[in-house]
């Protein structure tokens, strides 16, 4: 029984990782329609902030977040302005834009930072866990469960329960008639840009206090966002979350229950029926 | 590792040299310089690089005749064409065709990854090249019965028989009462079969294996691999973890609080000083195979000169692979570079002198611990707790 927790429990961790990785992709996807193929190296992009100001600076990854965040605010603003802007609504050029972008970060941490892996030791975080009997809580994985939770919170109001809120969500359903309305669509764009790198930007900030990071990191990550984000229905936060805790109560539960090495089988299996079953995802319209 | 590539290259580029028509002799080297075990790759590339360097340039300070003047030989330089595969076996392949069929290369050195050696020494094979393998461990790779396949590195299947010596005498020193084992290991060419040696030497013994835990590896998390591992409560456990994941194993191991009385790994992870020392005390007690430690890298500047002289006796003929191959296949060459002291390949192209010590990572530094007539210190049994 308390395996069975245990399994449970480190499936929820990852889970709610993964819904704060996905979540700027989510937001960016639902206002703009703009797949944003570099959220992966976004995502290592703010593990190497984190890790420099944390190797440098003995800064800890509990403060760095913040650090990470803002630069990715800035970074998205910038591929906004420089990249997706020049080729918004032209079919497939933003996808391909992006995907350019993405090989684009990779190389430069790779050529900057050499393909190494690097760790951070010594964290306030590293190695701690917290013990119920038989079941192991390790607390980063626990603190960035928190995170998520706050963060996706925090975007949920703040779309549904303020006026800037209100003018992205008429954005989303329609630029035109937003635009129309008095709403600056164009400035709606650019920080649903920023706001959405910052979210990728806080978990790539939080997560070097476990996790090695080096220029091939966001790979995976970026492909279970994507995985998330078309599960919970383009641009719905709720169906992100609840979409990142399905794939990761079933890697968890596939890993334990029959065999590890099946884990991503089983997500990309239970991907690929929804989407069969239901295209527009759990939450999408 | 490094040092075994480095005895590679100068064979291959020694024997390549003696008969070149032009004054240039290409060389490929073919290692994964991207992707997760990139780390590893690279310092591949650097091995083979400094070697090159050394019989290329002139450098009087050290004690070998190819460092004393410019080339091999009359002066044959020697240019390295570097190629990625990234870790991927497709990749691999390809980039084995670019290196012989368009850049021309006498042979290639590579690729550390088994998964990506295997596809690419086919090739070579098909082409009828030599393909110099110096670090891929999967046993397999020399019983395709190849015959342009050269491997120096020992076998995971070598480096068991030296667990299997090590537990039992563990068993019965140290009195470690290790019955049962688990193994974890990236879902590879190298994972597979280092864990299918793993449980044949693991039957012999008659320590039962409680926990079989393959992964993907570049995973996101082993929290499910761990605690299949955990839940099985193994006294040994055997790793085939490369990079990255390496230090995924172990934080996480460390996350869910458990440790098993020893742990002991294929190459790989645990062999990159520079993932143990960012590893920390986290990395301390856990063992491994080792096909270098200082004590052997300081007897390697006197072991290539007779190498070269020999063969610039006997090698006196044309850039001819066939030749180059024969001479392989028959020789013993010194190598104190290696363990094993020789170098001699047997007839499925293994070198069959090949060997490695056990040691363990203790206070920061890999310590010797296995065989004992080449130990530097003993080993701490069972392991200390996080």
């Amino acid at each position: 029984m308390s395996m069975l927790i245990q399994v449970v429990l480190d499936g929820i961790w990852s889970g709610l990782l993964y819904g704060l990785v996905a979540a700027g992709l989510s937001l960016i996807w639902g206002v703009m329609d703009v797949l944003n193929f570099a959220h992966g190296e976004f995502l290592m992009a703010a593990m190497y902030v984190s890790f420099w100001l944390g190797f440098l600076f003995k800064l800890d990854p509990l403060v760095t977040w913040i650090a990470a965040g803002a630069f990715l605010f800035i970074l998205s603003v910038l591929s906004y302005k420089l990249v997706v802007k020049r080729t918004m609504g032209k079919a497939m050029a933003p996808l391909l834009a992006t995907f350019g972008l993405s090989m684009l970060i990779k190389n430069f941490a790779m050529n900057r930072f050499t393909p190494n892996f690097r760790i951070l030791s010594d964290t306030v975080m590293d190695g701690k866990s917290i013990i119920f009997g038989e079941v192991v809580i390790p607390v980063p994985q626990f603190v960035v469960g928190i995170f998520s939770l706050v963060v996706l919170g925090a975007l949920y109001l703040f779309l549904t329960r303020t006026r800037f809120g209100w003018a992205v969500q008429a954005t989303a359903m329609d630029a035109e008639a937003a635009r129309l309305m008095g709403v600056n669509t164009e400035r709606i764009f650019l920080l649903v840009f920023g706001i959405g790198g910052a979210c990728v930007g806080v978990a790539g900030g939080l997560l070097p206090s476990y996790l090695a990071t080096h220029p091939d990191i966001g790979t995976l990550f970026g492909l279970i966002a994507f995985m998330v984000v078309a599960l919970g229905g383009f641009g719905s936060i709720p169906g992100a979350l609840l979409a990142a805790l399905i794939i990761g109560l079933v890697e968890s539960l596939a890993g334990f229950y029959f065999a590890p090495v099946y884990k991503y089988v089983a997500v990309f299996g239970i991907y690929l029926v929804v989407i069969l079953v239901r295209p527009k995802g759990l939450f999408g319209w | 590792m490094k040092r075994t590539l480095l005895a590679v290259v100068a064979i291959v580029l020694l024997i390549a040299g003696a008969g070149a028509q032009d004054k240039v002799i290409k060389i490929g080297t073919l290692f994964p310089l991207t992707g997760s075990v990139a780390t590893a790759g690279q310092r591949c590339q650097a091995a083979v690089e400094t070697i090159v360097d050394i019989i290329n340039g002139i450098y009087p300070d050290l004690d070998l005749p190819i460092a004393k003047k410019a080339g091999l030989l009359n002066g044959y330089k020697i240019e390295l064409i570097k190629a990625d595969h990234q870790g991927k076996p497709d990749v691999a392949k390809s980039e084995a065709e670019r290196l012989y069929e368009q850049e021309g290369v006498f042979a290639v050195i590579g690729s550390y990854n088994s998964s990506a050696s295997k596809p690419a020494s086919a090739v070579a094979e098909r082409l009828q090249k030599i393909f110099m393998c110096g670090a891929s461990s999967s046993a397999a790779l020399t019983e395709r019965g190849l015959q342009y396949f050269f491997r120096l590195a020992p076998t995971d299947r070598i480096e068991n028989v030296e667990f299997a010596h090590w537990i039992e005498e563990l068993n019965k020193v140290k009195a470690a009462g290790i019955k049962t084992a688990a193994v974890i290991y990236e879902n590879t060419e190298f994972g597979k079969h280092a864990a299918d040696e793993a449980k044949v030497v693991s039957a012999k013994m008659g320590v039962k294996i409680v926990a079989d835990v393959p992964f993907t590896p570049g995973a996101t998390n082993l929290n499910s691999e761990i605690q299949k591992l955990k839940a099985a409560r193994p006294d040994a456990l055997f790793a085939a973890v490369l990079g990255a994941d390496y230090s995924l194993m172990i934080r996480t191991m460390k996350q869910s609080a458990w440790k098993p009385k020893m742990a002991i790994n294929y190459c790989g992870g645990y062999q990159d000083p520079k993932i143990a020392e960012q590893m920390g005390k986290d990395g301390w007690g856990f063992m491994g195979s080792a096909g270098y430690t200082p004590e052997f890298g300081s007897r390697f500047m006197k072991a290539v000169a007779p190498v070269e002289k020999y063969y610039k006796a006997k090698v006196g003929v044309p850039f001819d692979t066939e030749k180059v191959a024969q001479v392989l296949r028959t020789t013993t060459f010194d190598s104190p570079l290696s363990m094993g002291g020789k170098v001699q390949f047997g007839p499925d192209g293994q070198n069959i002198k090949a060997a490695s010590v056990i040691s363990q990572l203790q206070n920061g530094s890999y310590v010797t611990v296995y065989p004992y007539e080449f130990k530097d210190g003993d080993p701490i049994f069972p392991m200390p707790n996080w």
